[in-house]
């Protein structure tokens, strides 16, 4: 008798479990996303998304299309269903930590130039790669403020990645499907659900306010877009969502007691969240590599790009012809040539090569051979003025107001 | 004293994952999601527990609490949702005071101005809100709690949009820290 | 199945506990840790502004459970209510590895050789219990030295010539100051007064193969992301794990301590993680469990021979509960004083602790860490509206131009203050809830409202062009100093445990956590519990070598 009930109850509960767990999914997607709106949590994701210029790659090509058989995705979202009906609080709709592949993969199917960078820039640094590094771990401890800016997405903390936390090792990742994932993902610095104009249409503008040079604030807004486009922004683990970049600090940056005029790039406010001085704001102090010297006041951006950091072909913008000594600038001994050099590119000074005092330039020379004139900042591609004041080697940066 | 019904409610979903009870949820999950397909049209209100009434209510009173000047005040920066969030958490206790505290607001406006608060102009409001006594004032210290809560507190809770009173007190909105720096080798090196 | 016998029992893993388990380890002792909360990381509890150990209008970042450990609190004007841990009346300190010291600011202050004896020092005030501690500054000064070098500190007391003789400076230099240590310090100087930079466990250079601290704005309330805050959760606790010879075991809240029928402690009743009823037998039981809650475990532990609770036998268990009288000001300056760098708390004056004419006892000044934008929000002074237009702008203009000075007012003990045991609210286990009451004595509030004054002086002295006091109220006080509900003495009559820390009747159970204060001192007490459980520990492996463990 028991068993006759078993018979018929055990393939029903199991249709049953089969049947509810894409319920949730069925909910969130149904008629193409939009019943996603009506759900309190997701709304504000949900307009800012529709208003974006990503407002046509739909929500399952980032969160996952209902067909998946990941019975994880449609747990999840059963689960926040569930809570959503009892009246409990739901945690943010966020991607995980399992769904960056898959949103990479989407990023590379449009933006591939970009991606391609990335991919040959330092930025592309796997798991593997910053947390399993023998040298850097029998040197220092990992710890959870690691993930503030390597794997910043990733749930949990660094007891939930890295074991085991000593110095002694060896260490391994307790997430190896980890291993050969990037840590600074495209979402690290971009936010998709961002107010922007769709790309294509953008670029027209662009083209029509410089035909019709008249129309000077669209002129002024194309190019605030042109200097930083609205996905830019950083992903706080703390607040587990995105900063745009405009909100964003600079800091306040001295070298020894002296206050040292940065570049007002506020683009640079991204590099400086991961690449920033200790506390008190000391030039190449903690990670921090603000030009001074012979490049002081120059943008992050000024010779790095911005997807794959190279700076190969930097040097030509500013310096067309030989450095103020009549040398080659890009076969100087900087870490330029060689990260071997002692001559760190950011930091480097007249006085390092010239300890006994600084040669007096030849007056006709210097006149004529100096490459910081406003001539050659023109050329160099960020043309403005540049007053008197602000000196030789401050490279004037368009900033958006 | 602690718990009622409604808490044991909330107190349940903590154990979410537990094996004991995640068959029965999985089985309550497919009865409800079609209910809440229905239930959610039918409410017709942005908000989880406030009605599109109060939350307009609320949303004034707010205003009142930190308005707008030369910076965007507590409706702009989201702390009618701040609240809405956090009365299905950690404020849920208040619930009741929301609910009748909010009714009381509108009740005092309607038989002094005979308008509900939201439409009374802004010194009419303040001049409510200073008249108010009894359980109605109590309700109304909760509602400034709760709105310095949402408009300065951290932005990740549904209020403090963009970090804007972060912004105006002039806190780095995110900190720069440098931490000791460690060059790594170059790769193949 | 019944759990392996072992040598020691510790109830709580804070800085009492962890420090204790470490030393008994070390010594060759087998210890199991019972922690009734979590071991966090950071990670687990992202600084926020709303939830954390010092603002839980959102919850606390470091336990107890919110809905399973109520309390019951009995106002001046006697009326009892149930409170939760994130209500500031509950006096909560922590659940967690680590206890306190996982969020503390951590200030390391030794109590000055006056704090050890200030019965002696000032006479006995009607309606206070005060008496000397049984020890001395002196004999507790090599077990504060090993506190300051085996979990670490950093600061620099030379420039203090008030604190008590000590052997060797502490092992770390202070952190680099920020702008509000360049503003106070000259105005301490001309002000004749002795500023110095404030000991605190918490690396400035590397230690203990940890980081230094990247002075943050979230420190006291937060669990430290680079772990360059030191407490027992990654120093003695992982050094006692690392030994072999000590088990920590989270989620398991004790029950009782269980007693045979010749009154000796044979082990801890204690509900584990999944809420199963378990008994950890041991030859010696340690309580550690802070002020508040060790006496509730001792007074939980009723049994025919004991009907009062553990050590209660003249009913001074759970008395003169005290934590710090917190008083101080607020100054306004017409320049900027926000800098946005950590910890904030930089700088201390400890002129007022003693000598101070008419009073009993004082207080060490400091400036206060960084306050957050919501902490400032009910900082405003009389006459600027709670709300409205011009409480805006008040924050908007002042945020960054205030600085805020306080310190801990050394509180004169009182009977009255009290933790007993609730007779109908239970907790979830369905063990009764501790029920605190009492107020504070007069003479405190005396003290407190004059350290007020001084923190007035000072900024004045700084150049605030406005200041207003911070008062306390007359409730009983306890938080995250709470301490003497266990007091240490000579006396068992009017005392609960020995000069090192046994309960008097019972001599294989201790207490070692502040609940042995006997006063609290004008100062942050977790060095002072550091230094009590390596005095006392030592002292446990060593009785234990004699008899060959």
């Amino acid at each position: 008798m028991t068993r006759k009930l078993l018979r018929g109850a055990l393939p029903a509960a199991a249709a049953l479990i089969v049947l509810a767990l894409p319920a949730g999914s069925l909910y969130y997607e149904y008629n193409a996303g939009a019943s996603c709106a009506r759900c309190h949590e997701i709304r504000t994701h949900y307009d800012a998304w529709h208003a974006s210029s990503h407002r046509d790659v739909t929500c399952g090509a980032c969160h996952g299309e209902i067909t998946t058989l990941d019975a994880g995705f449609h747990w999840g979202n059963l689960r926040r269903l569930v809570q959503h009906v009892r009246q409990g609080f739901a945690d943010p709709v966020r991607l995980s930590t399992r769904d960056i592949p898959r949103l990479m993969e989407r990023c590379r199917s449009c933006h591939r130039q970009e991606f391609a960078q990335w991919q040959s820039g330092a930025h592309s640094a796997t798991y593997r790669r910053l947390f399993l590094d023998a040298q850097h771990n029998r040197q220092r401890l990992l710890m959870d403020d690691c993930l503030r800016c390597h794997g910043m997405h990733f749930e949990g903390g660094i007891r939930d990645l890295v074991a085991p936390l000593d110095a002694r090792g060896p260490w391994r990742l307790l997430r190896p499907e980890l291993a050969d994932q990037p840590a600074i993902p495209c979402l690290s610095c971009h936010q998709v659900h961002r107010e922007g104009e769709l790309l294509p249409r953008a670029a027209r503008q662009i083209e029509e306010s410089a035909a019709k040079s008249a129309a000077k604030s669209a002129a002024k807004s194309a190019a605030k877009q042109e200097l930083s486009r609205p996905s830019v922004g950083l992903f706080d683990r703390r607040e587990q969502k995105h900063f745009s970049v405009e909100l964003l600090p600079l800091p306040s940056m001295r070298d020894g007691t002296r206050a040292l005029k940065i570049s007002p790039d506020t683009r640079q406010a991204l590099c400086y969240q991961c690449h920033a001085p200790e506390a008190g704001g000391l030039v190449g102090s903690g990670d921090d590599r603000t030009p001074v010297g012979v490049h002081e006041g120059l943008s992050c951006l000024g010779c790095h790009m911005k997807h794959g950091q190279q700076t190969r072909a930097s040097c030509a913008t500013c310096h067309p012809r030989l450095s103020n000594c009549g040398l080659d600038v890009e076969k100087m001994d900087t870490t330029f040539v060689s990260t071997a050099s002692g001559h760190n590119i950011h930091f480097v000074k007249c006085a390092d090569c010239h300890p006994k005092g600084i040669p007096r330039k030849r007056e006709a020379g210097a006149k004529r051979g100096s490459p910081f004139t406003a001539e050659t900042l023109r050329r160099g591609g960020n043309a403005e003025k540049t007053s008197s004041t602000e000196g030789a080697g401050f490279i004037p940066v368009r900033q958006p107001h | 004293m602690l718990d009622d019904g409604r808490y044991g409610l909330a107190l349940g979903h903590v154990k979410i994952h537990s094996l004991r009870r995640r068959r029965f949820l999985r089985i309550a999950g497919t009865a409800t999601a079609c209910g809440a397909l229905v239930s959610c049209g039918r409410q017709n209100t942005p908000w989880r527990f406030l009605t599109a009434a109060e939350g307009r209510t609320l949303a004034a009173i707010c205003e009142q609490i930190v308005p707008t000047d030369q910076t965007p005040g507590a409706a702009w920066a989201g702390v009618v949702n701040f609240i809405d969030r956090q009365l299905m958490g950690p404020y849920r206790r208040q619930r009741d005071a929301y609910r009748t505290g909010l009714m009381e607001i509108d009740r005092a406006s309607v038989s002094k101005f005979g308008k509900d608060f939201a439409s009374l102009d802004a010194p009419q409001q303040t001049a409510l809100l200073e008249s108010l006594t009894g359980g109605a004032q109590r309700f109304f210290a909760t509602a400034i709690a709760h709105t310095m809560q949402g408009y300065y507190g951290d932005p990740r809770h549904g209020g403090n949009r963009d970090a804007v009173s972060w912004r105006m007190l002039g806190v780095p909105v995110i900190p720069i820290r440098g931490r000791n720096r460690y060059e790594f080798p170059r790769q193949g090196a | 199945m019944a759990l392996k016998h072992v040598n020691a029992v510790i109830v709580g893993a804070g800085a009492g506990g962890g420090v204790a388990a470490q030393q008994l380890a070390a010594g060759g002792l087998s210890v199991v840790l019972l922690e009734r909360g979590k071991w966090y990381t950071a990670s687990d509890c992202r600084k926020d502004d709303l939830r954390n150990q010092r603002t839980s209008v959102l919850g606390n970042n470091s336990g107890p459970d919110e809905e399973r450990n109520p309390r019951v609190v009995v106002d001046l004007k006697g009326q009892e209510r149930v409170v939760l841990p994130s209500q500031g009346a509950y006096s909560n300190n922590a659940a967690c590895v680590g206890g306190g010291t996982f969020t503390y600011g951590a200030q390391a202050w030794r109590y000055q050789e006056k704090d050890f004896r200030m019965a002696t020092t000032y006479g006995v005030p009607e309606g206070s219990t005060l008496r000397d501690w049984p020890i001395s500054y002196a004999e507790l000064e090599p077990y504060y030295e090993r506190a300051e070098y085996e979990i670490g500190v950093s600061g620099d007391v030379s420039a203090d010539p008030f604190h008590g003789p000590r052997r060797q400076p502490l092992p770390m230099p202070p952190l680099p100051v920020g702008r509000e240590h360049g503003i106070l310090k000259p105005a301490a100087q001309r002000l004749g007064l002795h500023p110095f930079d404030i000991p605190m466990l918490r690396n400035s250079v590397p230690y203990g193969g940890r980081p230094p601290c990247m002075q943050c704005r979230w420190c006291v309330g937060f669990a430290c992301e680079v772990n360059a805050k030191c407490g027992t959760q990654n120093t003695a606790i992982p050094a006692a794990l690392a030994t072999g010879n000590c088990e920590l075991r989270t989620g398991c809240m004790a029950r009782e301590v269980l007693t045979d029928a010749r009154g000796r402690a044979t082990g801890v009743a204690y509900y584990d993680a999944d809420d199963r009823l378990r008994e950890q037998t041991a030859d010696i039981v340690i309580v550690s469990s802070a002020a508040v809650e060790s006496a509730r475990l001792l007074l939980n532990s009723k049994s025919k021979m004991h009907p009062a609770g553990l050590g209660n036998r003249y009913d001074w268990v759970g008395r003169n509960l005290q934590g710090h009288t917190y008083t101080g000001a607020w100054g306004l300056f017409d320049f900027d004083t926000y800098d946005d760098i950590g910890p904030g708390a930089s700088i201390a004056v400890c002129d007022y602790n003693h000598g101070n004419p008419g009073l009993i006892g004082g207080a060490m000044l400091a400036n206060e860490f960084i306050r957050l934008p919501y902490q400032f929000v009910s900082a405003v002074p009389g006459g600027v509206p709670q709300w409205g237009r011009a409480h805006k702008d008040f924050m908007r203009q002042w945020y960054r131009r205030s600085i805020a000075i306080q310190g801990p007012t050394q509180e004169i003990p009182i009977a009255e203050s009290r933790v007993e045991v609730d007779a109908k609210v239970k907790d979830f286990w369905g063990l009764p809830v501790a029920r605190l009451s009492g107020g504070k004595h007069p003479k405190t509030m005396e003290t407190s409202v004059r350290m007020a004054e001084k923190a007035e002086a000072w900024l004045k002295a700084a150049g605030a062009i406005r200041t207003w006091p911070k008062l306390a109220g007359k409730g009983t006080s306890g938080g995250q100093h709470q301490a003497g509900t266990c007091r240490m003495g000579d006396d068992p009559r009017v005392s609960v445990v020995d000069k090192y820390c046994r309960v008097h009747d019972h001599d294989n159970l201790y207490v070692i956590d502040g609940s042995v204060h006997v006063t609290n001192g004008g100062f942050n007490p977790v060095l002072t519990i550091m230094a009590i459980a390596y005095y006392a520990a030592e002292r446990i492996v060593k009785s234990r070598k004699g008899r060959g463990v």
